[in-house]
């Protein structure tokens, strides 16, 4: 097995998140669970309520990111989701080129490297399932012809808890896909006094923000990130945390193999985010609500709140008890 | 534990438990029902031994309590409230005892079934309660534990002779059980619910239990093995076991022969069989007559009463003691004991006369002595050979006895004029007494003791109630006697005499009181001791004594007596000043009494006196020539006693010879060179020595026969001396106080160890984390005495990651460099890599400042007091609450 590059590849990842964080003040977490999906491959859902920075953090991320060509920032683009969307407004369409005389296929907003998938839950479920081929297998079907995406495909999708009329909830296959779901969180109040007393500068910073790392860099940290070692031991702290979402009787629809897999990948790349080569106990801890809680269909509110929270809590205790030489 | 709300429980059956999983269940009912339900079978056996109101049932007791146990465990396993189910269950038992006393009509059966069914739901709610507390009370088998400790210290602190096995048979398994319980306990609520391998997790536990329990057992016994040795020895230890006739005033020996009691219980039943314990020839007459007059035969005295197992009981260190208790086998045949300073403790003189008796004994143990009282003479003597069958050994006793004494002065004359004269005379000598004054005040004191308490204030009242319309104290007397033998007003008699009395329905209860007050059946320990407290709420010095009734059915042998194994007796004695302890007795005659079978045969009347006895030491023995060789330290000849100023050895001839022991007759081979013996001679040939001088034992024994010939051998049995107990040694009952001193200090011991045991625990940490050279364990045991050592002192992460909680908490409070600590740690766990130098730097530099940081800032009192929190300990190994 290859070994990670430690130097180079930490180095990017503090990169990175510096640059990020110039914008994104006071949420180091939460830029370390956007990398994580980042790296990991996946896609991540971020819910929160308006205005907290969702979308100045995929903007960030974006900008951060040079494209192929060099200098200039990955393609970034935005849908803000309604109920009328159709899926061809995401994927594109074919017209009728009166020059060629033949229909062509003019590419959607999904051709891109970030996408920011604004308010998801807002359009019909067609459009959500459309999006799903994208971001699980990373290409288009329109018609016969599949298109491929851009290797690096990243979705940043945000749920508003609030107004939840007119909203169609995101089925649990559409779910699964979310490697990640965090909820983005105020600041806390000495952070917010520093934005507003800076917000114009924090402005500046969005606009000039320069691009550290290239998209082949980014490649190289998913690549390094399966490279991550992880001991049995934690290994099979996922197989039983899993387990026992299966065993609990709270909780009605528990966590498939796949996710358990997921699990494992982010735990990975977020021991890399967090500059490491191994993965630790507190990873698991750390990781377990944002990957799994969304996968998970519980019986009640107090089982939502509580169920996965006391398995992790139960598996952290062994993992901690544990003496491993 | 989480608690689930009651609507979301439909579904799963499992769900519906409190703690969830029938495994838990399960394990519950195998380690912790189970456990409790065998130590409860233990106690209730043990506690059987001692009590006789559980009747020997302990099985069926034990059973109630299981059932109870395992119905209350299952039952509160599942959502059920406490209180709500508990009063349903209790009004439930009060309808069924209602319908048990109204289907059971006798007086007899209802009694019994109500009392039946009262242990029944006493231990069925007793195991009802424990099985809740089992589910429910985390801290349940603590106080279970200390609960079973105390019943078993105030079980033991009231037995009479304690030995060391007693104390083990009766602690040890408290003990273990009090380890295992809280140790499982702890376990079960801890257990991982999903574990895999939940049965071997438990078995390897349980036996790590197993091995470290032993060990502390272990230790505590061998501790205090000294301290349960000196017990032993102190309260009459490696006496054989009392067993069967519990309640009898006699007790059966290990040979089958029979002695009285040290002390008598009330309650139980008496059993006694129609087996002739001794016969004794009595040369008392009445006064101016050739009537017999017969006497009680006196045993022992009975002067204080213990009032926490409600028994009489003998006490050595009474005032002015007057016994004369010698062991006739360890006086040489017709060598002599007597002791005149009883007849100063017995302090009457006023028409006494000395009067002897012979005492033949049958089933009466050789080492018994018997006699009216007050004897203070006792001589063994020989038994004619045809008579040996019959009777193993004899006495012959001397005693002053008073004239105002008689076995006939019982209750009713019955007509008998000479009879009734004699009574008449002894009230009218009597009631010229009235005053106690000139009496020392102690003995007075001793005798006239009552305990404290409601029971007895009854009795006080009882006492001058009967009495109001007596003027002297002999007519006080007689209105006792005559209360027990009055009619209540349906003309039944009001008391009745029962060899089974039954007992109260509440095991506190006084006996005395339910005899006096409710049951009134009882046989003579009931009537004695009830006597007595009436006789001494009067103020005169009264006590029990017991030994035999005796009654007159010869008409062919005047002045012989039989005993039977039912005449054993209790009666009390009263002190009157002048003439000292006079027989009173207030027992009633039982209605239904079968007479004793009539004595026959003949008694042994030629008492035969040896001429010449002597008594030493084997020298030689010859089986074939039937040659004995002896010295002789002592020697009788023409009843006179010669003590010698240096041994002598005589040659006998025993080819006609026969060799007595205690236990019977015995080969001549038995004899044996070192045996303590008595030779006996009734042989004419010693007639006609002719003296010069009759004070010179020298000349004697120059002039008797060689060999010489001899009629008896008796071994005296020194070397079972050791085997057997010294019966004049009275076992007394251990103190309280002494048992409860032992049970703290045991306890005290197992707190220490408690409460050094988070500290012990601390210390190995640390010093594996000091030595360890490894840098893995040695990063592991620093990590382990870090968080330890935190955990104690309060800095519980509880369910924060340590790395964040080192991060967040521990380093900016205390300056330390856990964190830095904790990611090496952490790499060493997870990681396949090897540690940079730095890191390993970080390891081996990290423990020592840490603790002396963290030493620094919270005070001595501080940490003392929080490492004496055992709780903590517990916590840092269960599972955390969330």
């Amino acid at each position: 097995m290859e070994t990670v590059n430690t130097e180079t590849a930490l180095q990017n990842i503090v990169r990175l998140t510096d640059n990020i964080e110039t914008v994104i003040k006071g949420k180091r977490n939460q830029i370390k669970f956007v990398l994580t999906a980042l790296l990991a491959k996946g896609h991540i859902l971020m819910e929160d309520n308006p205005g907290t920075g969702k979308t100045v953090m995929a903007k960030t991320l974006a900008q951060s990111i040079s494209g192929e060509m060099g200098n200039a920032a990955v393609n970034f683009k935005r849908i803000q989701f309604t109920p009328d969307l159709l899926p061809m407004d995401l994927l594109g369409s074919h017209i009728f080129d009166d020059v060629k005389k033949e229909f062509i296929f003019k590419k959607g907003p999904l051709f891109c490297n970030v996408l920011l998938a604004d308010e998801i839950n807002r359009a019909s479920p067609k459009v959500q399932s459309a999006l799903l081929e994208c971001m699980a297998e990373n290409q288009i079907t329109m018609g016969e012809v599949t298109y491929k995406l851009s290797d690096l495909f990243f979705t940043i999708a945000t749920q508003n808890p609030v107004e939840m009329e007119g909203t169609y909830p995101l089925p649990a296959a559409q779910l699964d896909r979310f490697f990640i779901k965090i909820i983005f969180g105020y600041v806390d109040e000495d952070t917010e006094l520093d934005i507003y007393k800076n917000y114009l500068g924090i402005n500046d910073n969005l606009l000039h923000i320069k691009q550290v790392l290239g998209i082949e860099e980014i490649m190289h940290l998913q690549e390094q990130s399966e490279n991550v070692f992880v001991h049995d031991e934690i290994i099979k702290a996922v197989r039983n945390i899993v387990w026992a979402t299966r065993k609990n009787p709270d909780i009605v629809l528990a966590a498939s193999t796949r996710s358990g897999i997921t699990f494992l990948k982010c735990l990975k790349a977020y021991a890399l985010v967090n500059g490491r080569t191994y993965v630790i106990e507190d990873d698991v801890k750390d990781l377990a609500q944002p990957v799994l809680h969304h996968r998970l269909l519980y019986k009640n509110k107090d089982a939502k709140a509580n169920a996965l929270n006391q398995i992790t809590m139960a598996e952290m205790d062994r993992l901690s008890k544990l003496k491993i030489n | 534990m989480k608690k689930i709300k009651l609507k979301n429980i439909v579904g799963s059956s499992s769900m519906l438990l409190f703690g969830g999983g029938t495994r838990s269940i399960v394990a519950q009912l195998v380690l912790l029902i189970l456990p409790t339900a065998i130590v409860g079978a233990y106690m209730l056996w043990h506690l059987n031994i001692y009590y006789s109101v559980l009747e020997n049932q302990w099985i069926n007791e034990s059973l109630f309590l299981t059932s109870g146990l395992i119905a209350g465990n299952i039952f509160y396993n599942f959502r059920f409230r406490f209180i709500t189910t508990f009063l349903p269950l209790l009004f439930l038992l009060f309808v069924a005892s209602k319908i048990v006393s109204n289907i059971f009509t006798g007086e007899f059966t209802a009694f019994y079934a109500i009392t039946k069914f009262y242990i029944f739901s006493f231990l069925f709610l007793l195991g009802w309660v424990s099985g809740w507390a089992f589910a429910r009370v985390r801290w349940f088998p603590v106080i279970l534990s200390a609960l079973l400790m105390l019943i078993q210290i105030l079980v033991i602190s009231n037995t009479t002779d304690i030995t060391a096995k007693k104390l083990v048979a009766a602690f040890a398994p408290v003990l273990l059980f009090a380890f295992y319980i809280i140790y499982t306990a702890e376990l079960i609520r801890n257990m991982n619910k999903d574990e895999p391998n939940f049965t071997w997790f438990i078995l390897k536990k349980l036996l790590g239990f197993a091995i470290v329990a032993g060990l502390i057992l272990l230790l505590i016994f061998s501790f205090y093995k000294k301290e349960f040795n000196a017990i032993e020895k102190q309260y009459g230890g490696g006496a054989p076991k009392q067993e069967g006739n519990a309640e009898s005033l006699t007790k059966e020996n290990k040979d089958g022969s029979v002695s009285n009691k040290k002390q008598m219980g009330l309650g139980g039943g008496r059993k006694s069989t129609k087996q002739l314990v001794f016969i004794a020839k009595l040369d008392n007459y009445f006064p101016n007559s050739d009537v017999p007059n017969p006497l009680y035969f006196t045993y022992d005295y009975y002067t204080k009463f213990d009032t926490l197992t409600q028994t009489l009981e003998v006490d050595s260190l009474m005032p002015s003691n007057d016994l004369f208790q010698p062991d006739p086998s360890k006086i040489p045949l017709y060598f002599t004991k007597s002791d005149s300073s009883v007849l100063d403790s017995a302090k009457g003189f006023l028409k006494r006369k000395v009067v002897s008796t012979e005492v033949y004994k049958a089933l009466l143990s050789p080492k018994e002595f018997l006699a009216p009282s007050t004897a203070f003479f006792c001589q063994p003597i020989a038994i004619e050979k045809e008579y040996k069958q019959q009777f193993k050994s004899a006495y012959r006793a001397k005693m002053l006895v008073s004239d105002l004494n008689s076995a006939y002065f019982v209750y009713n004359p019955a007509g008998n004029v000479q009879l009734e004269d004699f009574q008449k005379q002894r009230f009218d000598e009597l009631r010229k007494v009235n005053n106690w004054n000139n009496e020392d005040p102690a003995f007075m004191n001793y005798y006239t003791f009552i305990p404290k308490g409601d029971d007895f204030d009854s009795i006080r009242t009882l006492a001058k109630e009967i009495t109001k319309n007596a003027i002297s104290p002999v007519d006080k007397i007689i209105a006792i006697r005559n209360y027990f033998l009055s009619k209540d007003e349906t003309g039944q008699p009001l008391f009745k005499y029962t060899d089974n009395p039954g007992v109260p329905g509440l095991p506190s209860a006084s006996k005395l009181n339910y005899f006096l007050f409710e049951n009134r059946k009882g046989y003579c320990a009931y009537y004695a001791g009830a006597t007595l407290f009436l006789l001494r709420a009067l103020g005169l010095p009264t006590r029990v004594a017991t030994g035999f009734l005796t009654v007159d059915r010869s008409s062919k042998n005047k002045g012989w007596y039989w005993f039977y194994d039912d005449q054993s007796h209790a009666w009390t004695q009263v002190y009157f000043p002048g003439y000292g302890w006079i027989d009173f007795d207030t027992t009633i005659p039982s209605t239904d009494q079968q007479e004793a079978p009539a004595p026959d045969g003949t008694p042994p009347v030629t008492v035969q006196t040896a001429l010449f006895v002597t008594n030493g030491n084997v020298l030689e023995v010859d089986t074939v020539k039937k040659r004995v060789s002896m010295s002789v330290t002592q020697m009788i000849y023409n009843d006179k006693t010669f003590a010698l100023d240096r041994p002598v050895n005589l040659d006998m001839d025993v080819s006609l010879a026969t060799i007595n022991r205690d236990s019977g007759q015995v080969p001549l081979s038995e004899l044996h060179r070192g045996n303590q013996v008595t030779a006996l001679s009734f042989s004419e040939q010693f007639k006609n020595i002719v003296l010069k001088d009759s004070n010179d034992y020298k000349e004697i024994f120059a002039k008797i026969p060689k060999p010489a010939p001899i009629d008896e051998i008796k071994i005296i049995d020194s070397t079972q001396e050791k085997q057997q107990p010294k019966v004049t040694t009275k076992p007394k009952t251990i103190s309280f106080t002494k048992m409860v001193w032992i049970g703290v200090s045991i306890l005290a011991f197992l707190i220490l160890l408690l409460f050094a045991m988070p500290w012990l625990i601390f210390k190995w940490y640390q010093s594996k984390a000091k030595n360890k050279k490894e840098v893995r364990s040695k990063a592991y045991y620093s990590y382990m005495a870090a968080t330890y050592y935190l955990n104690q002192l309060g800095f519980s992460k509880g369910t924060t990651p340590m790395l964040q909680y080192a991060h967040d908490t521990i380093d900016p409070r205390f300056g330390t460099s856990l964190s830095k600590f904790m990611q090496v740690y952490l790499k060493t766990k997870y990681s396949d890599e090897q540690l940079t130098n730095p890191e390993q730097e970080t390891v081996n530099n990290f423990y020592r400042p840490f603790y002396q940081k963290i030493k620094q800032q919270v005070t001595f009192k501080t940490r003392f007091s929080k490492f004496l929190n055992f709780y903590r300990t517990i916590n840092f190994y269960s599972k955390p609450k969330i």
